[in-house]
Order: structure tokens, then sequence, then C-alpha cells
């Protein structure tokens, strides 16, 4: 016999997942209707996106150059763009931001073979604005920075990506693992190992 | 830290759930990151400098605007390719000759059904068919009803053909 209460619990919890990932569908749609109307979609990403670039490329030319082709791109081929309800449901599942992160991630590889003879910026450059009330303060949260990121870009490449989607662009295991193309138990432990190893790294720079 | 005998999937789990609460509590702006007995306190530690350290950055207005307006020119020029045309399909429509009216080379020995390109030809379609509506009005109505100016025109253009003959030899 049919257990209802549990029924009903599980599909209440599809359907508010479902309407989480799918939240651009509006925005989506008006885009496709009026090519215009992607800019609603570009403001509401390029943040994002252009973090994503910048953490994996470490230079922040390269990651406008990779945040420009990523929505270049993704507004030129919006109308191949299928809205799935889950990213684990397989290989071309994915909502917008999954789609578009995915892209980005194409565009990123393409920008890194293209600046590989040139040397990256310190991403330490890029810590919080110091607003000069305190700079003995300012520059030890500045090395304390430096530090996380350094034990961050020793991860292995798809632990590193995992690590920036879910800190930096607060993606959801699930989304994550639309983007990388990976299941979201494999994510959840790629994360679990990057932080185990992030905390080795910091505890032993103490 | 994995504790030995304890499935390495469940303390991902539990590392995920902990994550979860931790980037719910930033985006509430909680002022003390929440607490996991269960779950060693050196990966605690570690995500709550992640979360702290790995500031998100921003690119710069002028490439915020710049790439704006590159995307509203992509943008522009595919919405001027469907009005050329070039998606257009064909389909077929019927067209009765009886409520068409008669015309020259309507034999009437066809179905009354011809193809009919759609879409991106839509409107310079609408704007032939009022062009020959507008000819044929033209042609059927009487000379006595033209206004002072066609009447003038048509007698320069008489006195023109007129001469041309003469030079031709044929009057």
């Amino acid at each position: 016999m049919a257990r209802p209460v549990f029924g009903r619990g599980n599909e209440a919890r599809a359907t508010s997942r479902i309407t989480h990932l799918d939240r651009d569908r509006p925005l989506v749609e008006a885009a496709r209707a009026d090519p215009q109307r992607f800019d609603a979609l570009y403001r509401r990403y390029l943040a994002q996106v252009y973090n994503f670039a910048f953490y994996e490329l470490r230079d922040h030319h390269a990651a406008e150059d990779a945040t420009e082709r990523t929505f270049l791109s993704a507004l030129a081929s919006l109308d191949r763009f299928e809205e799935r309800a889950r990213p684990a449901d397989g290989d071309g599942a994915s909502t917008f931001r999954v789609w578009l992160f995915r892209i980005a991630r194409n565009a990123i590889a393409t920008e890194r073979r293209y600046r590989t003879r040139h040397p990256a910026t310190d991403l330490a450059a890029a810590g919080a604005v110091p607003d000069g009330s305190d700079p003995e303060a300012e520059a030890a949260l500045r090395d304390e920075a430096a530090e996380a990121w350094r034990a961050v870009a020793k991860l292995p490449a798809d632990r590193r990506r995992a690590v920036v989607l879910r800190f930096v662009d607060e993606m959801s295991t699930a989304e994550i693992a639309g983007v990388l193309g990976r299941s979201e138990g494999a994510v959840r432990v790629l994360l679990h190992r990057a932080l185990r190893s992030v905390a080795g790294d910091l505890t032993r720079g103490r | 830290m994995t504790f030995p005998g304890r499935d390495p999937e469940v303390d991902a789990l539990r590392t995920d759930r902990y994550l979860d609460s931790l980037l719910a509590a930033g985006d509430r702006r909680a002022s003390h990151a929440p607490a996991d007995a269960a779950l060693d306190s050196s990966l605690v530690a570690a995500a709550n400098r992640l979360r702290r350290d790995l500031v998100r950055v921003h690119p710069s207005f002028r490439f915020e605007e710049r790439l704006a307006l590159r995307l509203a020119e992509a943008a522009a020029s595919m919405r001027l390719a469907p009005a050329a045309g070039g998606e257009g399909s064909v389909t077929t429509l019927a067209v009765h000759r009886a409520e068409a009216g008669d015309g020259p080379g309507d034999d009437g020995g066809d179905d009354g059904i011809h193809p009919l390109l759609i879409r991106g030809a839509l409107t310079s379609a609408a704007l032939s068919i009022a062009g020959a509506a507008y000819v044929a009005w033209r042609r059927t109505r009487p000379a006595s009803n033209a206004s002072p100016m066609a009447r003038a025109v048509r007698a320069a253009r008489a006195g023109r053909v007129r001469a041309a003959n003469a030079r031709a030899g044929l009057d």
C-alpha cells in the first residue's frame, strides 16, 4: 500500500527544487522573444560569471575576456538552451545558470590556453577594499585572505572549482553537479575532501 | 577528518549540510557562524575561513557597460535577420479566385490554392498586395474623375508621345 504522507512530502520537496532551479524562466522566455531583453540575464549573472573566471584565471583582463566570450556565446545560442528540472537528470540537464556556467567553463579553458605564456596576477591583490581606518588590521586580513587562497589554489582543478562555485557563487550542490558534469554525491565528496585539504594547509601554516 | 569505520559519503553529506547553514547564515547577516558538534572542528574552521576570505570581486563599471553595448548590438543584429525573410517558410493557403476577382491570366483551370511565403516576408507581401490593389483601382477609375493635376500630367505625356511619333514619321 502506498504511503501518502511520504509521497506528499517528496512531491513538495521536488516541486520546491524545481521552482528554485527554474527561477530564470520568465527572463529566458523574454530574451528568446526579444534578444534585447537578454540584458536582464546579463546583469543578473555578470558578477557571478566574472568571479568564477577571475578565481580560475587569476587575472582581471583574462577574466573579462572569458566573461565576454561567455555572454556573447550564451546570447547566440539561447535557442538551444533546454530547461530541465534537475541537473542530476543527466548530461544535458541544466537550468539557465548551470547552462551559463558550463559555457563559462569552456570559455575559461579557451582563455587559459591563450594565456599560458602570461604570468598570473597574485589574487591577494583582489582582497577587501581598504578603507584606511586600520592599515595593520587590513594588512593582516589581506595576508589571511592570501593564505586561504593559496590553500585553495593548491587543490586539484575539480575540487578548486567546486569550492569557488560553493563559497563565492553560492551555488547549491545540485547546480555545481550540473556545471561540473558530476553527480551530487560526487560533488559533496569533492567539497568534503577540499575542505580537509584546506584545513590541513591552514593548520600547518600556523 | 574522517573517522575510521564511518562512511565518507555520510561525512560529505554532513559537511554539505553545514555549508548550507553557513551560507544561509551569511545571507541573513548572522553575527555568529552556525555550529555542528558532530563535525570535525578543523573542517568547521576551514569552512568559516573560506566563507570570509574568498571575497567576491566585481568587474569594472566600464567593462560592464562596454559588454552590455556589445550584447545590445548583437541582439539588434539578431532581430534584423528575421526581417530580411531569411527564416521564412512556404505554406499553402486557400485563395478562391472568385473572391480575389478576375484578372489577366486567370483561366480558372487550377484549384485556387497557391503557396505563400509567410513569417519574415509577411510585411513585404502585404505591401505588394496593397500595391496591386491600388493599381487595379486606378485602372478602373474613369478619367473624368481625375484631378486637374492628373489631367495636366496626362496631357503633357500625350504631347510628348505625339512629338516622338512625329519624329519617327508615324503621324
